[in-house]
């Protein structure tokens, strides 16, 4: 364990020294996806303005909600942009060269890219939540909630991003099929929380589980709510070991193309 | 003639393309059932709290015209700045440099044939299933309308790809163009009326909307509103005079690119 885990943090060591070797291109993606970002709180923040409050949001309630969302992507995709290029992997039989490594095949997968601008999905995470406790005046509490909850939307982020791009394996047109599903997942996790109510809040809580990485977190931190903060841990739980579950039965479909790539 | 001849091969051999392969057609209806979707569900919330009225429009007029930006963006006006950075960057711009077709007009069929199945079926369908959920404004049964629409579809398409294609030249002197394309693409997403309806825009920003490119390339989405029937002579005219700005600017860029391109036709 520790040593996949080592190697982990040595491929992603490697994979920033690489993308950072373009220097302006590397802070132009940064800063250029922050500032991308943005564009939702004005959106949402005017959306407040016009409508009023709705579901007890406000407009710090959305800025955290985006700070959870970018943070979690960001680390996410910053360490494991690999699981993103499954469906071109498996399609191109580039896969092969994963099952030949000796190490963990998900680690190794994972970490074979880095997305730069998702970089700039942390940076703009983490200003967004340490804006989002002064406005709502955070206790400390609220501060180890919300470490703990950053912690949480990472493992089912990741949970999902696993689920979704094993579907690689079962279908011809995997790329369309999975981009689809992505969506399906993170639109309705950068949408106003207020929004989900009734049947909506359990579609995407059970079954799709976009609210555990935004919406949830953040009416957990605002209410200091104990109860839902252990019904997020224990979903997370649930959704990681079932997303190593899909991944696994989904690696046994792939067929080898014989492609000679043993590089990179 | 020869273009004429060429841009319907290219339409046609990329309809064909899609209709093979029903993927894309997935994605892009799962794309604007997630996005337009929840956004008209909330909206309907929001109105519904607002005793059906703010800011002088109702949930109907609303709807439309949020539909109307979503089901623009099928088109996939946008991702030619990607494809222009991707030729740069493969050196594929070489090889379509020396063809004797002209390169913009070939990526701009290209990107119409791309989009255009997807746009066609889904807009279709969902423009049918809006209809029978919320039922039609007034302003869209009136016999104004469908052209006034029509000639602003038709304009804001070729402004998308100037604007598109401006962000895209950019690549043959800036080695990566993602940042800027965030930023462009946000401002068109913001002022073209996305998840904020145009009725509920505050004045100044209704303001900046009305007179930048990013805001005119979305016109379609202010079509519904009652102000369309008095002022549409208007828009019209905004998105005339930005398409010949731009179209300008890209000219004088395309040129400059060209000379930045050493083919080597090895």
């Amino acid at each position: 364990m520790m040593k996949e885990f080592s190697f982990a943090l040595y491929a992603i060591k490697k994979n920033i020294q690489s993308s950072a070797e373009l220097r302006t291109s590397f802070l132009l993606n940064i800063l250029g996806m922050s500032i991308n970002n943005t564009a939702f709180i004005i959106l949402w923040g005017f959306f407040v303005k016009s409508v009023g409050v709705i579901g007890g949001w406000t407009v710090s309630d959305i800025i955290g909600l985006q700070g959870f969302v970018a943070l979690c992507f960001g680390i996410v995709f910053s360490a494991g942009a690999g699981i993103r290029k499954l469906a071109d992997d498996t399609a191109s039989g580039a896969f092969d060269r994963f099952m030949l490594s000796p190490k963990n095949l998900l680690v190794r997968v994972a970490t074979s890219s880095f997305s730069v601008s998702a970089l700039g999905d942390v940076a703009f995470g983490i200003v967004c939540l340490g804006i989002y406790l002064v406005l709502i005046h955070a206790s400390i509490i609220q501060l180890m909630l919300t470490a703990f909850l950053i912690l949480i939307t990472v493992i089912v982020f990741l949970s999902a991003t696993i689920a979704v791009y094993s579907m690689s394996f079962y279908f011809t047109d995997a790329d369309s099929v999975t981009r689809s599903l992505f969506e399906l997942f993170l639109t309705p996790a950068l949408f106003h929380g207020g929004a989900f109510q009734g049947t909506m809040r359990f579609i995407f809580t059970f079954i799709i589980p976009s609210l555990l990485i935004g919406t949830l977190p953040v009416e957990i931190v605002s209410h200091v709510s104990w109860q839902k903060f252990l019904f997020v841990s224990v979903l997370a739980m649930i959704w990681f070991v079932v997303s190593l579950g899909i991944f696994h039965h989904a690696i046994k479909k792939y067929e080898s193309s014989n492609f000679m790539t043993f590089g990179s | 003639m020869k273009q004429i001849r060429l841009a319907i091969k290219i339409v046609k051999t990329l309809v064909k393309d899609r209709i093979q392969y029903p993927g894309r057609l997935i994605m892009d209806l799962v794309a604007i059932l997630m996005r337009c979707g929840i956004l008209l569900i909330l909206y309907w919330t929001v109105f519904k709290l607002n005793d059906g009225m703010i800011n002088g429009s109702t949930f109907l007029f609303s709807a439309w015209s949020i539909f109307f930006y979503f089901s623009f963006s099928i088109m996939r006006y946008r991702e030619i700045s990607r494809v222009i950075m991707q030729d740069v960057q493969t050196g594929n711009v070489e090889v379509l440099f020396s063809k004797p077709i002209s390169y913009l007009s070939y990526r701009m069929w290209w990107q119409i044939g791309s989009g255009i199945y997807s746009f066609f079926v889904i807009t279709i369908v969902s423009t049918v299933g809006l209809m029978l959920l919320i039922g039609l404004p007034p302003t869209m049964t009136i016999g104004l309308f469908l052209p006034t629409f029509l000639l602003t579809f038709l304009l804001g398409s070729i402004l998308s790809l100037l604007i598109y294609i401006i962000v895209g030249l950019l690549s043959f002197w800036i080695e990566d163009i993602n940042p800027i394309f965030w930023m462009v693409d946000k401002a068109v997403m913001i002022l073209g009326g996305s998840y904020l309806s145009v009725s509920l825009f505050p004045p100044l920003m209704y303001k900046i909307a009305l007179y930048s490119p990013f805001g005119a390339s979305q016109f379609v989405t202010h079509t519904v509103f009652t102000s369309w029937q008095s002022n549409w002579y208007q828009l019209v005219g905004i998105q005339l005079g930005w398409i010949l700005a731009l179209g300008l600017i890209v000219f004088v860029m395309f040129g400059k690119a060209k000379q930045n391109v050493s083919v080597n036709g090895g």
